[in-house]
């Protein structure tokens, strides 16, 4: 019988995650367009409206940087677990965490200037962010429990809090029964840039500089991708491959924390239980588009920025802004797709053609396993 | 605490436990078939919303159920596709199998959100049992789908256990290389396994949206398909344990709404006055916990974990 098989291609295609990125956008698109279509909407009209209100004029551009930066963040925050191998899915419920810390810290430190309250509202919302994920890292180091299942589980802790803070101890006196809790400080709030953008996004660019400078050039970084990579060689080497977990997965979530910081002075105002808006599922495939380098994660946050504003602005068209996440999902499974495609190629097998079994001498039956 | 109270604590039990035994059943033969599978989430999500929108086309909720299962396998199919005919790494695509199944499911069911559905799963009184006390109620007067369940259960087990298929499987799940020299087909049985795992997954999201919950709304599932997910490391694989540890997080999920009605104290502390909000933790922190514990007590012992979990296999490069 013939059939196909992948064979891995001799030459591959430059810049492969690049480009396999920008296919998973065009097949995004396409898919997209269809549903659609099918839905009796004007893919052309759509698209249009989504282009125009990220990217036509400044105070566009300054919407689609707003949202980059908690993707970038969370993004980055993914991408550190990632650098070692771990799945950080939780930088949702972090972000929650990280914004209920500061948010307690400006009600008891609200006397303060803006500057030094915002300082201190970022390192709780690190803090914030580590408390959350003490747990989880723990469990995962020394007792090898799943980072995945555990960091997931408590995000719904994280929105339940922050549900229950709104309800009861934290409601706002003067919200004329509604369950919200009072804004944080005026001075707390993010100083601008220009339209919506702030100085958050500043943050988020230094920090990812700081992480391409620590992970791709320093010894910390190259022990923490060898203890992801090949384990045994960095036991050899002498690493703690406990300690690397747990300060991977720590820094993860602490980042995360920071976009919940961040999230609340430069955007919310105030703790909600929306807050997080997702923003900690779309950091996973953020990171993984990005592959977990930094320089990726500041590219795709940003595209990713434009498909949430852009789902933003076509709620006015009747279209549900479900579409922005669908899209986003599809631009990673386009992407895997177009990844696989340029490093293999479709090869038809026959009987006795080039990649049998049998002609491949002694099979290596171990090999799949190790 | 009144007896109806407890019976219905019992009842509400029961149907939870089938909620997460079926999808997690489904997960179990993928990753027992070497597959992890990160979409249940999103699977039971699409089964939940494609079940309930056929059900209130067609008014039959077998077929709602039916078409659920064909949805989740549907997109278990792509999870196959991507991650076991092409190889990509399966965590990224189960996590953007969950992400986009939540999207494409809200914006299939915008236009259903707060309709009712006219006819829905009856409960099944088994002549004779349904009548004793207390037992009768929990065990013998609950819909079809728990009685399918538990069906499917004894079905798996006895696949998986005692026949050449299941064999095939379990080694596949071990070593894909091993069971390609042997004959089988590693991307048929994956695949076919992750197809299988998503229809369960699918028909346990319509279990939620046409009989535990009628009606849609988005993020109804509400993790629990993670927690079946869980539910597959705490039965270390295997149906049996499967079964009970659906039925310890299935008292929890039923537990979780009623402990304010219950007019009880624990230690001290009127339970009544918790805030629902808080009570809501508890099945994720049970999880998180659980895990803990039998990770630290299975610590010195070697994984039982298929060897060749989320290990994608390609032939030319063993």
């Amino acid at each position: 019988m013939i059939r196909p098989v992948l064979a891995r291609r001799e030459r591959v295609v430059p810049a492969t995650q690049a480009a396999g990125f920008v296919l998973g956008v065009v097949v995004a698109l396409i898919l997209g367009a269809i549903l659609l279509w099918v839905s009796d909407h004007s893919p052309a009209e759509v698209y249009e409206r989504m282009f125009d209100s990220a990217f036509k004029g400044t105070d566009s551009l300054s919407r689609t940087l707003e949202r980059a930066t908690p993707l970038a963040l969370t993004g980055l925050s993914v991408a550190v677990a990632g650098s070692m191998g771990l799945w950080n899915i939780g930088a949702e419920g972090q972000m929650m965490a990280g914004a209920i810390v500061a948010t307690g810290v400006a009600m008891m430190a609200d006397g303060l200037s803006g500057p030094l309250l915002i300082a201190l509202m970022m390192v709780s919302g690190v803090v914030g962010g580590m408390a959350l994920m003490i747990g989880p890292a723990l469990a995962r180091s020394h007792l090898r429990v799943s980072e995945i299942i555990t960091t997931l589980m408590l995000v719904y802790v994280a929105i339940r809090v922050v549900e229950w803070l709104e309800t009861g101890p934290w409601k706002d006196p003067e919200s004329f029964g509604f369950a919200v809790i009072e804004p944080v400080p005026e001075q707390a709030a993010l100083p601008g840039l220009f339209g919506r953008a702030n100085i958050g996004m500043l943050i988020a660019l230094g920090l990812l500089l700081v992480f391409w400078l620590a992970v791709s050039r320093t010894a910390w970084g190259y022990e923490l991708r060898l203890a992801g990579s090949s384990p045994d060689t960095a036991r050899y080497a002498g690493v703690s491959l406990r300690r690397k977990v747990l300060t991977a997965l720590l820094l993860s979530g602490g980042i995360a924390g920071l976009a919940g910081a961040v999230q609340l002075t430069g955007s919310a105002a105030r703790l909600e239980s929306g807050l997080s808006n997702g923003y900690g599922f779309a950091g996973i495939i953020v990171a993984a588009l990005a592959l977990m380098r930094p320089s990726g994660v500041a590219v795709v946050a940003f595209v990713f920025g434009a498909v949430q504003v852009g789902g933003q602005s076509i709620q006015t068209l009747g279209v549900s802004s479900a579409i922005a996440d669908i899209l986003q999902a599809m631009i990673l499974f386009g992407a895997l797709v177009a990844v696989v495609f340029f490093n293999y190629r479709i090869q038809w097998s026959g009987p006795g053609g080039g990649s049998s079994i049998a002609e491949s001498g002694e099979p290596d039956l171990a090999g799949e396993v190790a | 605490m009144s007896e109806a109270a407890l019976i219905g604590l019992f009842v509400a039990t029961v149907q939870f436990g089938t909620l997460v035994f079926l999808a997690a059943l489904g997960e179990l033969i993928a990753e027992r078939a070497g597959v992890l599978n990160l979409g249940v989430e999103g699977m039971m999500t699409m089964g939940a919303v494609s079940g309930f929108m056929v059900g209130l086309e067609t008014g039959s909720p077998w077929a709602a159920f039916f078409a659920a299962a064909a949805v989740g396998s549907l997109v278990g199919g792509f999870h196959a596709l991507v991650s076991v005919v092409l190889g990509a790494d399966q965590v990224v695509s189960g996590l953007a199998l969950t992400i986009g199944g939540l999207g494409l499911a809200a914006y299939v069911g915008r236009n259903v959100v707060g309709e009712r559905p006219e006819t829905q799963f009856t409960d099944l009184g088994i002549a004779g049992l349904a009548d004793i006390p207390w037992i009768g109620e929990i065990f013998f007067d609950q819909p079809p789908v728990v009685y399918l369940t538990v069906l499917l259960g004894l079905a798996v087990w006895f696949v998986l256990a005692r026949t050449r298929l299941g064999l095939a499987i379990r080694a596949v799940g071990e070593s894909a290389a091993t069971t390609d020299t042997a004959g089988h087909s590693v991307m048929a049985l994956r695949s076919v396994a992750v197809m299988v795992g998503g229809a369960f997954a699918g028909a346990a999201g319509s279990f939620l949206s046409l009989y535990m919950a009628p009606g849609w709304t988005e993020g109804m599932v509400a993790g629990r398909g993670w927690i079946a997910v869980a539910l597959v490391i705490f039965g270390a694989w295997r149906p049996g344990r499967l079964a009970l540890g659906a039925l310890l997080f299935g008292f929890t999920l039923a537990l979780q709404p009623r402990l304010q009605t219950f007019d009880i104290e624990v230690l001290g502390l009127d339970v009544s006055s918790i805030s629902p909000a808080l009570l809501g933790v508890l099945p994720f922190v049970l999880t998180v916990v659980v895990l803990v514990i039998i990770s630290w007590r299975h610590r010195h012992r070697p994984s039982v974990a298929p060897a060749a979990l989320g290990l994608p296999y390609r032939r030319e490069e063993r």
